[in-house]
């Protein structure tokens, strides 16, 4: 909850320590920024107060598994991982190659136990998705180290 | 009548080839996302968004109104055999409907379930088409002072009424508001809060935002939290067909669920749970076979599946007529809109008529499909529940990073998408609602300009903001919906004591 006082106070200081452009504006670009850092601050207040009267959070329901107690650092690290290496790789080594890694680190933290197949299975299915989409779509992919290739 | 006409014409230009593909396309996918758990209409569409590049509007238009449609009728198979509401909208359908299901009344559940969605949304669409051009026509009117009322109104119901906790509601949407004003500010070129950042200067794209705070965050989500091995799928016997008795117990709540949710998609109270429930209840109350309700009984699947879907259309009412999305589906139709440079509003049906009605007729024959696609092909639906958890999931995030990236080929924007999606992550492990924030985002800076505009016709008097008869009566809506949830809570709490002395 610190952290979301802490947003509303780096909004506040943002548009304060900025000097106005010299145009003559009859409502200042501030004003809303004020409102919703205030916003921001005092929202984060009544929740901190809530939470120390025992109101905490509840995660709704979800229909994709049954929850566990404890959080799994190790799976989320591995998702963050993979997107990760998707955000490093993307434009160096190209979409194929970057998308597949990140397919595969996915698998990996939803505990899939055979490993080869779906390395295989999402590599295809990466370059599937990337021909159908630079060539009938026309949406551009970086081709990366394919480049000429494909 | 004219209006009578423009459909006729909608009609004809929704008939063409093309755009009957990408209907149809499009309520394939619908069904597909809504199936599937872990995808919902909001990240479908957000995915598709680049396409808008080389498809005409209206191809796009119908293609995603046939995915908003679409993943309705989805979610209740889903619901049904699988106990899974998808969407809050069908918490009561997996309740009913799954009770009937595990009866061997599996058949008779999908058909209530997708008949009365066909009829609840034909009706709805046709009242759509007769109010949306009249709303309009009076919005015309509407003030920039009053706009400014009526977002609030709009930010506030879907704060507080939307999840559990309304504090969160609003926590929500302020964040929201702060990631709109990222990026500099439209008339005076002030950069805020881009800490130096060029590529922050064009401000926050929505659609990163979008596909990652649904797919990242639950992917990291669901990777961390949920562990579980495949779903238990009810079996389904025989086909999906009704008796006459089902028939007769059925068509009265399909016509009072469309009554209901209709005018409560209208004005903006807090999605598609408060019509399910009422629903519910009513059907409850009237039931001859009160005694089968808990147990299985059909016209608990009826009414508040065809209340489901009249909402949705309901919910098209503001957007179109008056530019404000009241669900995360909605907003996100808005900014497929805007990428087109189309601003819905009371302007829309004068400045791009022929485009609306063509989507208008696209959503009738949108629901004649997806009635074709769902009765007879339940079972290849339920096939897609096979599909691994890992594999799903991987495609799934594969997607939302391709999307973010592709939209501007911008790695500022796959940056904005991780950041989002442990936000996202963090929101889903502490139980706050993720539709106010999108609503912040995409209507804030909206909300400022208004505000600026009409401050700037009264040379700065703040007294022009609640000057009007509209603005007052909004901002007495407004009170009441911030105080009715304490008032409740503390009535309750002070019954509850009076009980335990």
């Amino acid at each position: 909850m610190g952290s979301l006082f802490l947003l509303g106070f780096i909004v506040f200081w943002d548009t304060y320590i900025v000097e106005l452009p010299a145009i003559n504006l009859t409502i200042s670009p501030k004003v809303f920024p004020y409102a919703v850092s205030a916003l921001l601050m005092g929202l984060s207040l009544i929740l901190a107060i809530s939470i120390l009267r025992g109101d905490t959070a509840l995660p709704e329901g979800h229909e994709a598994g049954t929850p566990v107690g404890k959080s799994d650092f190790k799976s989320f690290g591995i998702v963050l991982a993979s997107l990760m290496a998707f955000l490093l790789l993307i434009e160096n080594a190209g979409f194929i190659i970057a998308a597949s890694i990140t397919f595969f680190g996915i698998t990996v933290a939803f505990d899939n136990k055979k490993h080869g197949r779906a390395a295989i299975f999402g590599t295809i299915f990466i370059t599937v998705i990337y021909l159908s989409f630079t060539r009938f779509l026309n949406v551009q992919l970086p081709a990366g180290i394919f480049k000429g290739l494909l | 009548m004219n209006n009578v006409q423009s459909l006729i014409d909608g009609f004809a230009s929704a008939l063409t080839l093309t755009n009957l593909g990408f209907g149809l396309l499009g309520t394939f996918l619908g069904t597909l996302v809504g199936v599937l758990p872990g995808i919902g209409p909001a990240l479908a569409i957000a995915l598709l968004l680049p396409i808008t590049y080389t498809v005409s509007p209206a191809s796009a238009l119908i293609m995603f109104a046939a995915i908003y449609y679409g993943a309705m009728y989805g979610g209740s198979t889903t619901s049904i055999l699988l106990n899974t509401p998808g969407e809050s909208g069908s918490v009561i359908t997996a309740l009913e409907g799954n009770k009937m299901a595990r009866r061997g009344r599996a058949g008779a559940a999908l058909a209530t379930a997708a008949i009365g969605s066909f009829v609840a949304g034909t009706i709805a669409t046709l009242i759509l088409a007769f109010t949306a051009p009249t709303i309009a026509d009076l919005a015309i009117q509407v003030g920039s002072a009053d706009y400014v009322a009526l977002m609030l109104v709009a930010f506030t119901t879907v704060s507080s009424l939307l999840g559990a906790s309304q504090i969160r509601g609003f926590i929500a949407l302020s964040l929201g508001l702060a990631l709109g004003l990222v990026g500099a500010d439209l008339q005076s070129g002030l950069s805020r809060l881009t800490f130096g950042s060029d590529a922050a200067l064009e401000g926050i794209e929505t659609v990163p935002v979008i596909v990652s705070i649904f797919a990242l965050g639950e992917a990291l989500y669901i990777a961390s939290r949920l562990k579980n091995r495949g779903w238990n799928v009810i079996p389904m016997k025989g086909k999906a067909l009704m008796s006459r008795q089902d028939w007769k117990r059925s068509w009265k709540p399909w016509i009072r669920g469309t009554f209901l949710g209709f005018p409560l998609g209208v004005v903006p109270a807090g999605g598609s749970e408060v019509p399910t429930f009422l629903s519910y209840s009513i059907e409850k109350k009237l039931s001859k076979h009160k005694e089968e309700f808990g147990e299985g009984a059909i016209e608990g699947v009826a009414g508040p599946e065809a209340a489901n879907n009249a909402n949705a259309a309901g919910a098209l009412v503001p957007l179109l007529a008056l530019g404000l999305p009241t669900s995360a589906t909605a907003a996100v139709i808005l900014v497929a809109f805007q990428t087109y440079q189309i601003q819905p509003g009371p302007t829309l049906f004068l400045t791009n008529g022929a485009l609306i009605w063509t989507l208008i007729a696209s959503l009738f024959i949108g629901n004649a499909l997806l009635l074709i696609l769902n009765l007879p092909l339940v079972r290849v639906w339920v096939q897609l529940l096979k599909i691994p958890r890992p594999y799903l999931f991987a495609g799934i995030v594969t997607f939302a990073l391709m999307g973010a990236y592709a939209l501007n080929t911008s790695i500022f924007d796959v940056q904005v998408a991780i950041a989002i999606g442990i936000l996202g992550f963090l929101f889903r492990r502490f139980g706050m609602p993720i539709t106010p924030l999108i609503l912040g985002l995409i209507l804030g800076p909206n909300l400022e300009l208004q505000f600026r505009r009409a401050l700037q016709i009264s040379a700065g008097d703040y007294s022009t903001l609640w000057a009007s008869p509209l603005s007052k009566i909004l901002y007495l809506v407004l009170f009441i919906a911030i105080f009715t949830p304490i008032m409740t809570r503390i009535m309750r709490k002070v019954r509850k004591d009076a009980v335990a002395k």
